[in-house]
């Protein structure tokens, strides 16, 4: 650590404590700053409602942030690699609908129905990645573009919902798993093993090494003998496989396949970002992006337990996002 | 029979919409030598070496090693022919840590599947690496951010020194450095050429030519203007060369 900026060097030393800096430099800071912050809302919350607290609410706010949470992680892996994909929430909508309307006009099963279903995500995914890196269109307006064409198919296919009434279907987003005395839903596990997958993917593989290597300095991969153009589109037809199971897991939530169902992709997006991954890439855990989402979910239910209405709501999740960003930045002067 | 050049070029050219940047350039490098490639900015030395490193293709003309014709798509096919580069700006990702860096495209890794890296065994052979080449760093898990411009260049020849190429390339490595740093890249060029690495480095610094190329090829708005023996020229004559072009 010999070589690393000194607060002397930088001439903050009167201001700042070194010990401080040095917890400010670590590439976890945000981990734990989040994490801090998450345990002061759940104790404010604590204090001030009488039902916050408790296993039954605690797993009320998981449902409400599994399925962001899941897609999120699938985005925490493109956003570190420098991607974005604002296709999400269309390909989500896209693959719960053609499961179910699969399932409700088809004498097929479940399976067929998942197949197609995520075959469809990972062929808008897959295209996503091709316009980003084969032609060369800035993601932002290639994924926009896929949102808008996406959302208008998945809306001229069927305008209103199908009912879902496949058992296995409805327990993937409404079933529960009993542990001892607690009954743990669905979805809340299953985003917890799309998280600990993507963690197991960053920390240990080459993959992951290169999601993060691609993410700062592309073109010093590619000169490595590195086929960057390959791992991307791989990152965003992931992506959009991620969507797709997300959406299959709202589907199974909500017991309906709805072509406008899932919120906007920027929920998911705006909880990575809260979680410490840069939109210029190179940078973030899933470890932040698990706290990203639960800070969120956290906030809505608390509030909507002390009834502060739901605009004002609003108002507080942009504000954190933005406190959140701001500090980072400020974080990068020390 | 004559064994043909270690490198060779014919005609090589490059064309960035309608720019020229390399003008029908034909070299031959012989194993085992150091060549300086000198000229002013935009007399196509980086384009020159691009195109050998894979990083850019050729508009027009060829390019054989060792007698036999080669087209590289991508440093990749340059790196398969053995041919390493150091880029200017070094390509390194300041994200990761040292031996991320030198191991960077080449890691080791158990389960051909899963590709698990294999953490311990990439460190220990970093470290004997630059131990070999007397390079010291802090730490070998140091973040590349955290390094000064000669910890940099150090990583950026432990990893072509890793990969163990016949032919390497140096793309302005002292434009960065101190004195001392420049002495112990030079000193390093010298070790490559004992292990009879053939070497082309392109320097602005007249000194550093001379003191370690056996041949400069002076470029001038993409052309080829001179090829020298080091032996046979003066830095004077160079200068001359590289200011008015061919006399």
């Amino acid at each position: 650590m010999t070589q690393q900026a000194t607060p002397e060097s930088l001439g903050l030393t009167s201001r700042i404590p070194a010990p401080l800096i040095r917890v400010l430099r670590r590439r976890d800071a945000n981990v734990f700053f989040l994490f801090f912050v998450l345990l002061a809302a759940i104790v404010y919350f604590s204090i001030e409602s009488p039902y916050f607290l408790s296993d039954r609410n605690a797993f009320n706010i998981g449902r409400a942030v599994s399925i962001t949470g899941i897609a999120a992680a699938f985005a925490t892996l493109l956003m570190i690699s420098g991607g974005l994909d604002l296709s999400i929430g269309a390909i989500m909508n896209a693959s719960g609908l053609t499961a179910a309307v699969i399932l409700a006009e088809s004498d097929q099963g479940i399976v067929i129905a998942f197949a197609i279903a995520l075959g469809i995500s990972t062929f808008i995914g897959f295209a996503n990645g091709i316009i980003v890196t084969k032609i060369g269109v800035n993601p932002i307006i290639a994924t926009i573009g896929m949102q808008f064409v996406v959302r208008g198919m998945t809306l001229a296919t069927r305008s209103g919902s199908a009912l879902v009434r496949d058992s296995t279907f409805l327990s993937i987003g409404q079933g529960e798993l009993e542990l001892g005395s607690l009954e743990i839903p669905i979805p809340v596990i299953l985003m917890l093993l799309t998280m600990l997958l993507a963690y197991l993917t960053l920390r240990f593989t080459q993959f992951g090494k290169y999601i993060y290597a691609i993410g700062d300095n592309a073109s010093a991969c590619r000169r490595a003998g590195i086929n960057v153009d390959r791992y991307r589109i791989a990152l965003y037809t992931i992506s959009g496989v991620g969507a797709g199971f997300a959406g299959l897991v709202l589907t199974g939530l909500t017991g309906a396949g709805i072509p406008y169902a899932a919120g906007s992709e920027l929920s998911v997006i705006s909880a990575v970002i809260l979680g410490g991954v840069s939109l210029s890439g190179g940078v973030g855990l899933i470890q932040g992006t698990l706290l990203g989402v639960l800070l969120v979910g956290v906030l809505k239910n608390g509030m909507t337990l002390l009834n502060i209405n739901a605009n004002w709501q609003m108002v507080v999740e942009g504000s954190v996002l933005m406190i959140a960003v701001s500090l980072d930045q400020l974080k990068q002067r020390i | 029979m004559q064994t043909p050049p270690i490198v060779e070029t014919v005609g090589l050219s490059k064309y960035f919409k309608g720019v020229v940047a390399l003008d029908q350039v034909s070299i031959s490098i012989t194993a085992g030598q150091v060549v300086g490639l000198v000229g002013d900015n935009g007399a196509g030395k980086s384009t020159l070496v691009k195109i050998l490193s894979g990083d850019l293709e050729p508009s027009a003309g060829q390019m054989l090693l060792n007698g036999e014709p080669v087209h590289f798509r991508h440093p990749r096919d340059a790196k398969k022919n053995q041919i390493e580069t150091i880029y200017q700006d070094l390509a390194l990702c300041e994200n990761l840590n040292i031996m991320e860096n030198v191991f960077l495209g080449h890691e080791s890794y158990r389960n051909p599947f899963l590709r698990l890296l294999d953490r311990r065994r990439m460190y220990s052979e970093t470290a004997q690496l630059l131990k070999g080449l007397g390079i010291r760093v802090p730490s070998t898990r140091e973040l590349v951010m955290n390094l000064s411009g000669g910890q940099r260049q150090a990583t950026a020849l432990a990893r072509v020194a890793k990969a163990g190429a016949k032919i390497v390339i140096l793309d302005e490595p002292t434009a960065a450095l101190g004195v001392n740093e420049t002495r112990n890249l030079l000193d390093l060029v010298m070790r490559f050429k004992e292990q009879g690495k053939t070497i082309i480095i392109i320097s602005h610094e007249m000194r550093d030519v001379f003191e370690v190329t056996d041949r400069i090829i002076v470029l001038k708005r993409g052309e080829l203007v001179a090829d020298k023996f080091t032996a046979e020229t003066d830095p004077d004559e160079i200068v001359r060369y590289i200011i008015r072009g061919r006399e």
